[in-house]
């Protein structure tokens, strides 16, 4: 099995990196093939089990998305074999149609693989917390955010959202999933705040395995999905 | 305008009296309602002759501490806001505090500590002569974002006229400064060893000039090193004020300054603390302070006690250590700093969770991933106590470190961790609070101590 993370050295902020550490106490077996912003990615000769690429910096994400256009063609060919695709944070807006950066007054074409667009703004901060439902299961999780995604996810979203808000503050559906590229804004230690879905995302492979150090991730993660049910928790 | 702004001046300092008549600490309200009352008060202030402001990710309270008791022991009075808040309203409270009804200031020097989020509201109204920034680095998450953000305001809302002492050894740092500022630079010699692992995170990886990866002479944490592009040349700048030793034996270190080199009292052997008193240093010989009479002062100097403390309790030694929830390089640094603490069978107590957020709220948890957890591996670490609602993520977390899970213990309070630890196993605890649960920290002091004057 071969897992390969995308530009691990720049996009890691907000404890992303560690999602990539779970995985690897989860599949100890696996090939982890971190891919540098200067390498060739593996996944344009290769198709790697799973992807994950994590959040960045407005100036990475634009690097980043320079970095992959021109293998857009070969992540489209992947995303329509199922090839499972996790972007957490603003990774998934680089799958987008177009990236605004309303501070730095400049604007970019996004790969084009979802039919989103994104609006960034330094002076707009964003942070919040999300209760929502997943294919039978409760997803928690933080977000801070410069940029929202504008657009109608309504039939490729990733979370329906209890508590917190989705795409936008007016949406109540989160990210999107395209065949099994997820994206979310959702960020941070995604996996090991919720170590069902990090199995969930495994076996999107074919693979089976139980999540790192499942029985303490599951107590905090019932601690968590108490605490984000309780009404008297600001949201 | 005027007349709007000296109505707002006698306001805020009639509510800055009658607070203090009723005990509270007047640092933040009466700067708050100046604000309120006349927009842009800070721009129609007289300023002392000479504003130094003191900004960066961590140190900035050491430094300020530090600047502001080296000027009063060499006859100066200063402005210094560090007992109250670093924002905005704090600064102006600490500068209306110290200015006459006249509108004039009655200090000589303002040493301002500025939150980095805070820039574009304080430096265009109120220009540093001098700014010292020791780093920036990744912190609050919710607050701070990323590095190249803070970069981003910091430097917009510098004004050309401001003189910069810059970290050498921190790139990200030492790249402010875009509108051509007059500026020196501080740093540590190579060859003061620390730390040299892979890191957990490092904020700066590529060439900020040129994209092409970085390469590094060193590292000494996180991105804090000696850092030149292959490609454009660019590289960390050499520093005009550099600590050339350490000794920790004699508890001094020696500062190189041009052709000079003279030797400080060490207060606190903490290698970030190295970086502290090297750019106050700066700061302080830039304004025009000679060795001699900073040196008086670092003799006299101490780390404050609610940041620093060691007590002994019968046979416990209790070591009280600050620091930075949702700060995880600086909570890194002081599990970093516990480790090394020579001592074979230490007890960490660890009560670093988000007072403010976990009330009504659920703290993220995001920042634990970003904070390295693998010194609390050490095998001089014979116990680790979680104290705090945090404490199963503590726990995950640390398990995902490679720390073993047998010598950790979760619980819910701060006192039933001060009661966990095992004094038959440890006889020095190490007690890392979060800086705004000093009240817990002090309840927590309480009972180790009795637990030592007790012998349980």
């Amino acid at each position: 099995m071969v897992v390969e993370i995308l530009f691990e050295e720049v996009c890691g902020l907000y404890g992303d990196g560690q999602n990539v550490n779970y995985l690897q106490a989860t599949l100890p077996q696996a090939q982890f093939v971190r891919t540098a912003l200067t390498d060739e990615p593996y996944f344009a000769e290769h198709t790697p089990d799973l992807i994950y690429i994590g959040s960045m910096s407005e100036r990475i994400q634009r690097r980043v998305i320079e970095k992959l256009r021109p293998y857009t063609a070969r992540l489209e060919e992947l995303v329509e074999k199922d090839v499972p695709i996790l972007a957490t944070g603003n990774a998934g807006e680089i799958f987008c149609k177009h990236i605004t950066y309303k501070t730095e007054e400049t604007e970019i074409d996004g790969l084009g693989l979802v039919d989103l667009t994104v609006e960034t703004d330094y002076f707009n901060r964003y942070n919040g917390k999300v209760l929502a439902d997943f294919e039978g299961m409760e997803i928690v999780g933080f977000r801070s955010q410069f940029s929202f995604m504008q657009g109608d996810n309504s039939k490729n979203y990733f979370l329906q959202v209890r508590r917190g808000d989705g795409l936008n503050k007016k949406s109540k559906l989160e990210g999107f999933r395209v065949h099994n590229l997820i994206g979310t804004n959702l960020l941070g230690p995604i996996l090991p705040l919720n170590p069902l879905f990090c199995e969930y995302f495994v076996g999107l492979s074919g693979a089976q395995a139980e999540a790192a150090f499942k029985d303490e991730a599951m107590d905090a993660y019932r601690q968590r999905v108490k605490e984000f049910s309780d009404p008297e928790v600001k949201f | 305008m005027k007349i709007k702004y000296f109505v707002a001046l006698y306001v805020a300092k009639s509510a800055q009296t009658a607070m203090r008549l009723l005990g509270r600490n007047a640092t933040f309200l009466p700067g708050k309602l100046a604000e309120k009352l006349c927009k842009n008060f800070l721009s129609y202030m007289t300023p002392p002759k000479t504003v130094i402001a003191v900004t960066g990710t961590n140190g900035k309270t050491t430094v300020s501490n530090l600047l502001t008791s080296i000027l009063q022991d060499n006859g100066y009075s200063v402005t210094n806001n560090s007992f109250g808040s670093n924002v905005q309203a704090g600064i102006i409270s600490a500068l209306v505090a110290d200015t006459k009804l006249s509108g004039k200031p009655k200090k000589d020097i303002a040493v301002l500590e500025v939150d980095e989020r805070s820039s574009l509201r304080i430096y265009p109204y109120m220009k540093p002569d001098y700014l010292l920034c020791n780093n920036l680095m990744r912190d609050s998450i919710k607050r701070n974002a990323h590095t190249e953000f803070i970069q981003f305001i910091v430097d917009k809302a510098l004004p050309a006229s401001t003189k910069l002492v810059l970290n050498a050894d921190d790139m990200i740092a030492s790249g402010l400064g875009t509108k051509g500022q007059e500026r020196v630079h501080f740093g540590l010699e190579a060859e003061i060893p620390e730390a040299t692992e892979p890191q957990h995170i490092r904020d700066i990886v590529y060439c900020p000039q040129c994209g092409e990866l970085l390469q590094s002479q060193y590292v000494r944490y996180n991105h804090i090193g000696r850092h030149y592009c292959p490609k454009c040349g660019l590289k960390s700048p050499v520093p005009d004020y550099c600590i050339t030793d350490i000794d920790r034996d004699k508890n001094t270190f020696t500062l190189r300054h041009g052709e000079e080199s003279h030797t400080y009292n060490l207060i606190n052997d903490n290698i970030v603390n190295a970086y502290n008193f090297c750019g106050a240093i700066a700061v302080l010989t830039e304004i025009g302070l000679t060795p001699e009479q900073i040196s008086k002062g670092f003799a006299d100097s101490k780390i404050v006690k609610t940041r620093y403390e060691q007590v002994d309790a019968g046979d416990l030694h209790i070591t009280m250590l600050m620091a930075k929830g949702q700060n995880p390089i600086a909570c890194a640094r002081c599990y970093d700093y516990a480790a090394k603490v020579a001592d074979p069978d230490k007890a960490l107590l660890l009560i670093v969770d988000d007072k403010d957020d976990n009330i009504g709220n659920s703290e993220s948890t995001c920042w634990l991933y970003d904070c390295d957890y693998r010194a609390l591996k050490d095998a001089s670490i014979r116990q680790i106590v979680f104290a705090g609602p945090r404490c199963k993520d503590h726990y995950l977390r640390a398990l995902l470190a490679g720390v073993d899970a047998q010598k950790i213990r979760c619980m819910e309070s701060a006192k039933d961790g001060a009661n966990a630890i095992d004094t038959t196993v440890s006889k020095h605890i190490m007690v890392l609070f979060e800086m705004y649960r000093a009240d817990e920290a002090a309840m927590v002091k309480k009972v180790l101590k009795d637990r030592g004057e007790r012998g349980v």
